[in-house]
């Protein structure tokens, strides 16, 4: 493991002072949240940031108290703080209430050991484990000018938004938060900025290098879930190479806003099969003021994965997608 | 004949160090700590095949608490002394005629994680950092990494003379042989069938990552290393350095799994040894997990043609298979498959190749040669049995081998554990006759396969001795890697002896302080080693009928090596699995819900470790069947699954409740009639989970692992 500095901050400002500073001393920094991932893409001497190298200076966040915990806001809706533990959001009743997909999302994240200790910005901007970067190679991810999956082993790789890096998403807690219009709240030298998931997130041919548009001085504070109504159900499907600590294969989140037998309308977000969590807006639409039978899940599931672009070796996941998103909504349902 | 439970075997029995374990007290390698020890890393190759050009360690010597830089320049050290290696029973002559040497830094790199150099510091974060400074230059080479490809014309020699590797006398010839008439047993058959099965390289993936700490006292080098052989990794290590065995002791207290691939010694020994003599201080290497998974051995990987002539009545009348596996660049264990011979077809062909590419080295893993054979032509006979229309069970019973009169077992009950197990099963409710026909996406099916596995008998050596106050201790070359050898030799003697376990000490893991052993691997330390003790026991016992027990200072001693026979007859253990799986034709998942085992082991010395073996086995078995790889980069040569989380190793979530029973019995042989425990459980899992996927979605899945994409891809 390469040397580095461990500073601990109590406050966002001091967190980003100090990422200021290093950074303009010439030294790499990253922000430590639960640190599950972190630490080991340090030891192996991965880029976290592309093109870093392994970091000089590591900005640990846990001690800032304004990071942590789940609160209400004013317009009905939550405020997530971007250090609170998958563990702690999986167990609020406030999130599991009425925004259950999140919830769900939370609780398949690997291990619970690591949810008791891995933090839900942290899940949302972890790096990619695509089995290249995680190995070491200087794919765009690591900050070189490549994707190696292309030409080579892809099983596990994008069928939607590829191009030139084939990622998926690992985050499982991502698609669930999309699901629910969730805002990222994002603190850095310039201030502060509140983005929406299609401003947070990013997509290879904008940025091949990275998932989201953190600046090397910027952290997200905190995550805002807009007001849920009390008729949407909603939920989260997660299939994965076994039956825990591993990423989704692909996974579907759900929220179905229902108004007794009929759908108002629907969000259907999917992870780990794009590059970004990947909203199917014309499988959505079908669902729109329609009563949910079989036959329409079926159909949303063949809308879902219109336009899919496999790889050589994950046409599997076309029908797997399909079918996926076909029995997470007829679940949803009830 | 079955066997009651004696007065110590027999009797459920907690491991006699199972409180050291899990109280953190026992003394694993890494725990070792001694004055003024220094710690070493590896460098490992990222080119897969490639001349060293220039290897500058300059500015890693220079850096500020390195001691000392290794390379293929400065150290030129055979390991494995150019052959297979493993101590005395594997191929020592070899070693005097072998034209393909391996160093334990090779100018020639041949793979991926192959050791370029080392360095020992003061501590292992210096020494880390001191790798990241040296500075390597390759002339890389075209590399191959298919095993049909290595061996087509034009392929990269990895040695010279072509990529088949050498048997021990140097000759590039298949593994294998013929029995019986071919040709009249094809013309026999009423059909013939063919078929291809792959299956993939897997490591071993013990919990423990590898270290070695070498120190010598005058020209006596003491190893503490993870061996499961403290003999053979002696003899090794020895022959390597040019010492005689007494030169050299090893020491192994406790070891965090073996799974075979650590009996005999690994090049890292040979380093700490180097270093320690250099430098006239203690030198610990150690591994981390990335290490561990690039710089140790797995499975080999196979491929297997089958071709199998049956009789319109179901009788098998011919099979060849023709097959090669994938060994890495070197050597270290032989590349057989298994299997055919649990089968009474006497018109049989074999002709496995053992082949060089340049992935990561192949060596032993739980039963070698066995489960990878036994998936190939236990599906292939599965195959064939639904082709003819018949019950695989029925099928078994009818082509399994029976003892004939020039084939004698010193017992058998295969038939036994077939029926026991298909009713136990309940067979004939959960099969289905229709595969794939079920309705649904989600499909149930029902599998089966049986086994035998050699439970050989063999030289091995034991001491136990008596003192004053009835206290009696066994030394034994016993590492302890998992199944409990502490533990049955204990109770073997206190057995022998007719005295309480508890007043039995035991001393183990020095190959100083202990005789030969053949240490844990072939399943074969309960029936040697266990032997020798019983044997040396009842020396014991009829010296104290004849003295009395010691008093004083005063201690009787008894030892014994016995080379015990069987008379030409076969010894084997027997098995029978039956699996029930659900698959989930739309989204590709595989759930096992329900394993059920049968096995005849003879009589079980202790049943509590007796039975965490087979499970552990049968984890392990259904890990190779349906997730578990080591995927490579064929455009770069680097491999992408590296540790427990891209390999898909099991978790306890994935294993279903594994049911087993033994049949007991005692055949005479072997120590009160025990046969093989350790690797018997892991044969026929791969196989068994392959027949009942089958079942389920009636398309035959010839590759391993069993995966989602190549599940999905089947049923489009």
């Amino acid at each position: 493991m390469k040397t580095f500095t461990n500073r601990n901050p109590e406050s966002v400002g001091h967190a980003v002072s100090i990422a200021r500073d290093a950074i303009g001393g010439g030294r790499s920094v990253v922000f430590a949240g639960g640190g599950t991932d972190l630490l080991q893409l340090v030891k192996e001497r991965i880029p976290n940031r592309p093109g870093s190298g392994a970091p000089d200076v590591i900005i640990n966040l846990k001690g800032i108290a304004e990071m942590n915990g789940v609160s209400r806001r004013n317009d009905g809706g939550l405020a997530i703080g971007g250090l609170t533990s998958l563990s702690a959001v999986s167990a609020n009743t406030d999130v599991s209430a009425r925004y259950n997909a999140v919830a769900e999302a939370a609780v398949s994240v690997a291990t619970l050991q690591m949810r008791n200790v891995g933090t839900i910005a942290g899940n949302v901007c972890q790096r990619p484990w695509c089995w290249y970067y995680r190995n070491g190679f200087d794919c765009f991810k690591a900050g070189g000018n490549q994707c190696y999956s292309v030409s080579g082993e892809n099983q596990l790789h994008a069928i939607f938004g590829g191009g030139p890096s084939f990622i998926v998403h690992p985050s499982d807690v991502a698609p669930a938060l999309v699901a629910f219009d969730a805002i990222f709240r994002v603190a850095g030298s310039n201030g502060e900025r509140r983005l929406s998931a299609d401003e947070f997130f990013v997509l290879p041919r904008d940025d091949a290098r990275h998932e989201n548009v953190l600046a090397d001085d910027e952290v997200l504070v905190s995550i805002e879930l807009p007001a849920a109504s009390g008729n949407v159900r909603s939920g989260f499907r997660k299939l994965m190479d076994r039956a825990t600590w591993t990423h989704a294969v692909g996974s579907a989140a759900v929220a179905l806003d229902m108004d007794g037998d009929t759908c108002r309308s629907a969000s259907i977000v999917l992870g780990g099969v794009a590059p970004i969590p990947w909203r199917v807006e014309a499988a959505e639409q079908m669902l729109a003021g329609q009563t949910i039978t079989a036959e329409l899940a079926e159909a949303v599931g063949r809308a879902a994965v219109e336009g899919a672009q496999p790889l050589a070796k994950n046409r599997y996941k076309v029908p797997m997608t399909q079918r996926l998103v076909e029995r997470t909504v007829l679940a949803v349902a009830g | 004949m079955a066997v009651d439970p004696m007065k110590t075997l027999g009797q459920d029995t907690p491991r006699v160090d199972a409180y050291e374990r899990v109280t953190g007290r026992a003394t694993y390698n890494r725990d070792i700590k001694l004055p003024g020890m220094l710690y070493a890393r590896v460098l490992r190759s990222t080119v897969p095949h490639a001349m060293v050009r220039r290897i500058d360690t300059s500015k890693a010597e220079a850096l500020p608490g390195v001691r000392a830089v290794m390379t293929h320049e400065t150290h030129k050290i055979p390991y494995g002394s150019g052959s297979i290696s493993g101590g005395r029973q594997y191929s020592d002559p070899h070693k005097d005629i072998t034209t393909r040497l391996r160093y334990t830094f090779n100018e020639h790199v041949r793979y991926v994680g192959e050791p370029v150099a080392a360095v020992a510091a003061v501590n292992r974060h210096i020494a880390e950092e001191a790798l990241q400074l040296i500075e390597i230059e390759y002339d890389e080479l075209p590399f191959v990494m298919d095993v049909e490809e290595a061996v087509a014309a034009g392929a990269p020699e990895i040695w010279e003379g072509g990529n088949i590797a050498h048997d021990s006398e140097n000759r590039q010839q298949p593994i294998g042989g013929q029995t019986g008439d071919l040709q009249a047993g094809f013309s026999e058959a009423d059909q013939i069938f063919e078929e291809r099965f792959t299956t993939a390289f897997i490591q071993d993936a013990q919990l423990e990552p590898r270290s070695s700490l070498a120190h010598w006292e005058g020209d006596k080098l003491i190893l503490h290393t993870p061996t499961q052989g403290v003999s053979n990794c002696r003899h090794d290590t020895a022959r390597d350095l040019g010492l005689e065995d007494h030169q050299v002791q090893v020491v192994c207290k406790y070891m965090g799994g073996g799974f075979g691939d650590k009996n005999g010694n690994y090049y890292f020994d040979l380093i700490a040894a180097a270093f320690a003599r250099d430098l006239g201080v203690p030198v610990m290497v150690e591994l981390s997990r990335k290490d561990d998974w690039l710089g140790t051995h797995g499975r080999w990987h196979t491929v297997q043609d089958y071709r199998v002539g049956v009789k319109d009545d179901g009788t098998v009348t011919a099979i060849e298979v023709n097959g090669k596996s994938g060994m890495g660049p070197y050597l270290r264990r032989s590349g057989n498959v298994s299997g055919m011979d649990v089968y009474a077809c006497e018109n049989t062909s074999k002709a496995i190749l053992p082949v060089h590419t340049n992935r990561m080295v192949s060596g032993n893993f739980r039963a070698p040669a066995y489960p990878q054979g036994y998936f190939a032509i236990s599906s292939m006979m599965d195959d064939v049995a639904y082709k003819m229309g018949v019950d695989p069970v029925q099928f078994a019973l009818k082509n399994m081998v029976r003892p004939t009169e020039t084939k004698q077992f010193t017992n058998y009950a295969l038939d036994q554990c077939i029926a026991m197990g298909a009713e136990q099963f309940d067979w004939q409710r959960r099969w289905n006759p229709n595969p794939g026909s079920a309705e649904g996406p989600i499909k149930r099916g029902a599998g089966m396969s049986f086994m035998m596995f050699n439970a050989r008998l063999g030289a091995s050596s034991a001491i136990v001795r008596a003192a004053s106050g009835g206290r009696y201790t066994v030394y034994v070359g016993v590492t302890d890697i998992g199944p409990g050898a502490k533990t049955t030799m204990s109770m073997l003697a206190a057995e022998t002896l007719d005295v309480p376990l508890s007043s039995v000490d035991i001393v183990w893991g020095d190959s100083d302080r202990c005789p030969y052993s053949v240490g844990e691997s072939g399943s074969r330390c309960t029936t040697m080693t266990g032997f020798a003790v019983v044997e040396a026991a009842r020396d014991l016992k009829r010296q104290i009928d004849e003295r009395g027990l010691p008093t004083g200072d005063d201690v009787l001693i008894a030892s014994a090596t016995p080379a015990p026979s069987t008379n030409g007859k076969l010894r084997e253990g027997f098995g029978a699995h039956f699996a029930e799986v659900e698959v989930d034709t739309q989204l590709g998942d595989v759930r096992v819900t329900k394993y059920l085992t049968v096995h005849e082991s003879g009589r079980i010395l202790n049943p509590l470790p007796a039975l965490d073996q087979i499970r552990g086995a049968v984890i392990q078995g259904i890990g190779q069947a349906l997730k578990e790889d080591v995927l490579y980069d064929t455009n770069t040569g680097h491999p992408l699954m590296t540790g427990y989380y891209f390999a898909r190793h099991l978790t306890h979530l994935d294993v279903p409740e594994i049911e087993n029973t033994f049949i007991e019995t005692d055949d005479g042989y072997g120590p009160y009639g025990a046969k093989t425990v350790g690797e018997s459980g892991i044969i026929i899992a791969p196989a068994t989970i392959a027949n009942a996927v089958y079942n389920a979605i009636g398309v035959r899945m010839k590759d391993l692992p069993i995966t989602r994409d190549k599940i999905l891809e089947a049923v489009a």
